[in-house]
């Protein structure tokens, strides 16, 4: 009985703490948060999502939030890792399933996730990538302990399949009572709107971003200036429209002996590829570079003069931003959120057909024969101010500011939403997996209660001890660097 | 400072001896609760219990008497490898780190670390079974190249105090290590 008692004690506290949120939010717009990003996907594994945690994450640092960051274990890579800034990367050690993507039982990541929640006194979770599994545990744990939560969809899905049916229905119960959503672009908006049936009033659309420094146009690592290179950078695989890739090389080539193709990746359609180079004997004009890591790839963009992406389906895609930031001309499929991305002048669309891809790169190249074309340098001047991270960063901290102003769903509430937004079967299934999942917390807080946890030194943040200035005055530097910041309290 | 209170990461009372023998030597003592009566109760009722009910299906009075074996043995084993009564750390300046545990039945064991060895002494996280904690720990030196870590003991196993005590310790351990 007693337990019960410290159990609803808590549980009227977060409460209260939740009530509280609003009037603080309004009085002080730019309060700090503690922010959990989690998702499967974190480096050493690479992508765009990684690279997007990342790179927010630093962002929302410099602005003095706290941040950590949870994923699954990568190998050997287990525990707590630090990254710079302070960033801290919890690797949680959970079995991996499919794809680098973690199984789901809804219950068993709720232990150790709770325990991160807890010690790293966290307000808001922001989970990423509707294909990880973590990121839907989280967000189902983080409601059932009263916390805010935020998602960020990173793909575009279909509707037809078996596949992206069961995708949808789980979105569609894991949306349902989240607070706040972001998509990169207003195309992968509308899609995840349709898909989980949400309000499109909690879906904000933040576009991701690439490093303008990383990507500076260089001319003069061009070849010699009577042959033109067009370059080619994704995955070999169907999605990214590699067939298409395979009519147009033949065809192009035949008309223009000048026309030199390189392309950097690698997959499943690498064969496709492979077999017209040999057909038509083309092994030297069109270079396959395999895959290549994310810091060679603006050595290759800078060879080219036109960057080509034959993709047919995406959300955003970074990759024709990262070649217009290097000063090439871009030609691209119009699929997917692909034309809100670039201003009209600095892209040609073209429709998913080779006849139509042939005739944009052939204007493109025509343009480029009699030097009408602006120089690399002044793409890159309008380019380098359309998609900083800094603005992403600002514009997620608009979307954190809303959140914890509103309110989490009591249980009851929950079960509610769940039953009648979900349908009658799947909802119900997963309001009582919700209600184990509340049971199951009860039972942990029993266990484990909140005050025997040890809230953890924060590195970063408001109250962070890795500020630059002060690790400069420590006065005892003989260990200073690997010494644990413990050491100024 | 002196008054307060410490607990293990489950929350369960310890007690730190803090002994400045000199300036150069201090040792540390984490005590733990003593095993309780009732615990033991519960255990042997348990086992006990059991055996009755498997007693009582297959009339064989062999399982009544193993299980009597049973628990005394399990109780012998468990106070002698498991349960650890203090544990002490001895940080003597410009010698060396002693570490030694010692069992309910009154076995000890002690290892000794030499200065020369030691990198230094941290407070790090880990997962442990379902959370996450701090502990404190020794860094060794690697032979080969001085700047590396070549392995690392982690201090107060058994007891697994909370962060305010391991604080207090490695405040005191890195007055000592700063001055040699």
């Amino acid at each position: 009985m007693g337990q019960r008692k410290r159990v609803a004690a808590v549980s009227r506290l977060s409460h209260q703490r939740v009530s509280g949120a609003p009037s603080d939010a309004v009085r002080v717009s730019n309060r700090k948060h503690n922010i959990c990003m989690v998702s499967d996907f974190f480096y050493p594994n690479m992508g765009g999502v990684e690279s997007h945690i990342y790179q927010l994450s630093q962002c929302l640092i410099e602005k003095g939030h706290k941040v950590v960051i949870v994923t699954h274990s990568y190998g050997t890579r287990k525990g707590v890792r630090y990254l710079t800034n302070g960033l801290k990367v919890y690797y949680l050690p959970l079995q991996v399933m499919y794809n680098q993507s973690t199984a789901t039982t809804c219950f068993h990541s709720l232990p150790l996730l709770r325990c991160v929640f807890v010690r790293e006194c966290i307000t808001v979770v922001h989970a990423h990538s509707s294909f990880s599994a973590m990121a839907h545990d989280a967000l189902f744990h983080a409601k059932t302990m009263g916390l805010n939560t935020v998602f960020t969809d990173h793909s575009l899905f279909g509707f037809a399949d078996i596949s992206s049916v069961l995708t949808n229905k789980l979105l569609t119960v894991s949306l349902c009572d989240t607070n706040h959503i972001v998509c990169v672009s207003y195309t992968s908006k509308e899609n995840t709107v349709l898909r989980a049936t949400l309000n499109p009033e909690i879906v904000s659309v933040i576009p991701n971003a690439v490093d303008p420094t990383d990507f500076t146009p260089d001319p003069s690592k061009r070849h010699d200036d009577n042959r033109i290179t067009i370059v080619v950078i994704s995955r070999l695989v169907y999605r990214k429209g590699i067939d298409l890739l395979g009519g147009i090389i033949p065809e192009l080539c035949l008309k223009h002996p000048d026309l030199h193709f390189l392309i950097g990746g690698e997959g499943p359609k690498r064969i496709v590829l492979e077999e017209v180079r040999e057909k038509y004997q083309l092994h030297d004009r069109v270079r396959l570079l395999g895959a290549l890591e994310h810091k060679d790839v603006r050595d290759v963009l800078v060879q080219g003069h036109i960057f080509l992406n034959t993709s047919l389906t995406e959300a955003f895609c970074m990759a024709i931003v990262e070649g217009a930031s290097c000063g090439l001309q871009v030609v691209s499929t119009r699929v997917g959120g692909i034309p809100e991305v670039l201003p009209e002048d600095l892209i040609t669309l073209c429709d998913p057909t080779v006849r139509s891809l042939c005739a944009g790169l052939e204007s493109v190249i025509a343009l480029q024969r009699s030097g009408s074309v602006p120089s690399p340098a002044s793409i890159h001047a309008r380019v380098q101010n359309l998609y900083t991270w800094r603005n992403v960063a600002e514009r997620t901290e608009k979307v954190y500011d809303r959140v914890v102003g509103e309110e989490v769903l009591p249980l009851d509430r929950r079960l509610r939403r769940l039953r009648s937004h979900c349908g009658p079967v799947a909802g119900s299934i997963f309001a009582f997996v919700a209600v184990i999942d509340f049971l199951f917390l009860l039972l942990l807080q029993w266990l484990a209660p909140d005050r025997v946890m040890d809230t953890a030194v924060d590195a970063c943040g408001p109250h962070g001890l890795w500020r630059p200035e002060t690790s400069n005055d420590e006065p005892d530097s003989k260990h200073a660097g690997k010494r644990r910041p413990l050491k100024t309290t | 400072m002196e008054d307060e209170a410490y607990s293990d990461i489950y929350g369960k009372a310890l007690a730190l001896d803090c002994q400045s023998h000199s300036s150069i030597c201090r040792e540390f003592t984490v005590s733990s609760p003593k095993v309780s009566i009732g615990k033991v109760m519960v255990y042997t009722c348990c086992v006990w219990l059991l055996a009755y009910v498997v007693f009582f299906f297959t009339e064989n009075t062999a399982v009544l008497s193993s299980a009597i074996l049973i628990t005394l043995a399990g109780m012998m084993l468990h106070i002698h490898f498991v349960k650890v009564d203090h544990e002490s750390l001895l940080v003597i300046g410009s010698l060396g780190i002693q570490v030694s545990s010692s069992y309910a039945s009154g076995r000890e064991t002690t290892s000794f670390i030499e200065m020369t060895k030691i990198k230094d002494i941290v407070i790090n996280e880990a997962i442990y079974m379902n959370q996450i904690i701090y502990y404190l720990c020794v860094l060794l030196k690697d032979p080969t190249e001085p700047n590396a870590v070549s392995n690392v003991v982690p201090l107060f196993q058994s007891s697994k105090p909370r962060l305010n005590c391991l604080v207090k310790v490695y405040k005191s351990c890195q007055e000592i290590l700063s001055k040699c």
